[in-house]
């Protein structure tokens, strides 16, 4: 690496640095790349979301006439939001400030919503951890549906008796996924009551639509993370280069 | 239009409408202006002036049940002094793309702010 350039913090380490403050600026900077790279790639997703469901609004609309569909059938009545996101503080590192994480709430109304910060995603309930490592690219929804989908096949070799557990497990694994189905089928009644302000008879199309704008909500929240998490490595950068200048 | 985009999004059950009929949403005439919070609100009116947008985006900033506002980034560009001028962390300012309006990363507020580890000019600038 060359020597430093006080006016671009990003280029060079200065010679008569540590090599353990050397590492924690490097660290940074690295974390504030990878914050930059996911919160692009999370932007293109977001897009690719967003023209899927703009498309089939246009094909719904076809279908069932522009009358039908439209967001002036959903202000007529007074209604509390259904999905929500719920706020809580992150702190990464001992130094580091608390920064603000987002979870999605979907689908849940203010009775059934948990104090603590639960994570509901197409019924599945996941537990939200705290992390202190470096963010990683990528989505915690896709790792925690990774995690769902092991844990439903899981339970379901445990019907099958195909893997031989204790009772104790095979009783836990029945209620987790008994749990999950009751989630998943109150999940469906609400969605199908946000359709149904569009009519009795939706077409297709609008329930696809549904879905897409809900992937887009997701990745509305993770944009919001990673903004977080790169507001917050930029600042560390920032006050890292200081000295330098 | 617009319209699409607040529909999906209500759609997908973001939408709040409380006993005074206030909404969490505001679309911005049909000239493609959005604006969207989570917990959640838009903007909707006809022909809505630049001035009903910014008191739209003061509202939703400084509400205390809204974690994240969704705002076109076309709309953004006609507040873009006041959208730049935000720097708390929460409620979350995202700039979504519109339908007739694809996303610019150049018009970001965030990417904007951060640009300058980059290059040896300033945003403000860059702007100009």
């Amino acid at each position: 690496m060359q020597d430093g350039d006080s006016s671009n913090p990003m280029q060079g380490v200065a010679e008569d640095e540590p090599n353990g403050e050397c590492g924690d600026r490097e660290e940074q900077a690295l974390l504030f790349l990878d914050s930059l790279d996911g919160y692009l790639a999370l932007l293109d997703s977001l897009s690719s979301s967003l023209r899927q469901g703009w498309l089939e609004l246009a094909c719904a609309r076809q279908s069932m006439g522009s009358s039908r569909v439209s967001s002036t059938l959903l202000d007529l009545k007074a209604q509390s939001a259904a999905t929500t996101v719920l706020l809580s503080e992150l702190v990464e590192g001992s130094s580091a400030d608390p920064r603000p994480h987002f979870t999605l709430s979907k689908w849940a109304c203010l009775k059934e919503r948990k104090s603590s910060s639960d994570e509901l995603i197409d019924g599945k309930l996941l537990e939200d951890r705290n992390s202190s490592q470096l963010r990683h690219r990528g989505s915690k929804h896709i790792e925690g549906a990774r995690e769902n989908s092991s844990a439903s096949s899981e339970s379901t070799a445990a019907d099958l008796n195909v893997r031989d557990l204790s009772p104790t497990e095979n009783s836990s694994a029945t209620s987790e996924s008994t749990a999950a189905a009751e989630n998943f089928c109150i999940f469906q009644k609400r969605r199908y009551k946000a359709l149904s302000v569009f009519g009795a008879f939706v077409s297709p199309k609008l329930r696809a639509a549904q879905f897409s704008f809900e992937t887009a909500l997701e990745t509305i929240v993770e944009i919001a993370n990673t903004r977080s998490s790169l507001l917050s490595s930029f600042s560390q950068v920032q006050k890292d280069s200081k000295p330098s200048d | 239009m617009v319209q699409d985009t607040v529909t999906g999004f209500l759609l997908a059950g973001v939408g709040n409408v409380d006993l005074r009929r206030n909404t969490n949403y505001l679309i911005v005439d049909s000239t493609n202006l959005l604006c969207f919070s989570i917990l959640l609100s838009f903007f909707s009116s006809i022909k809505t002036t630049v001035k009903a947008i910014e008191e739209a985006f003061k509202e939703f900033t400084t509400k205390d049940d809204i974690a994240i506002v969704l705002i076109s980034q076309y709309v953004a560009n006609m507040i873009r002094f006041l959208v730049d001028s935000y720097n708390k962390p929460v409620p979350a300012i995202l700039e979504i793309p519109s339908k007739d309006h694809p996303y610019d990363p150049a018009h970001d507020s965030v990417l904007s702010r951060v640009k300058y580890l980059f290059s040896a000019e300033s945003v403000a600038s860059g702007r100009r």
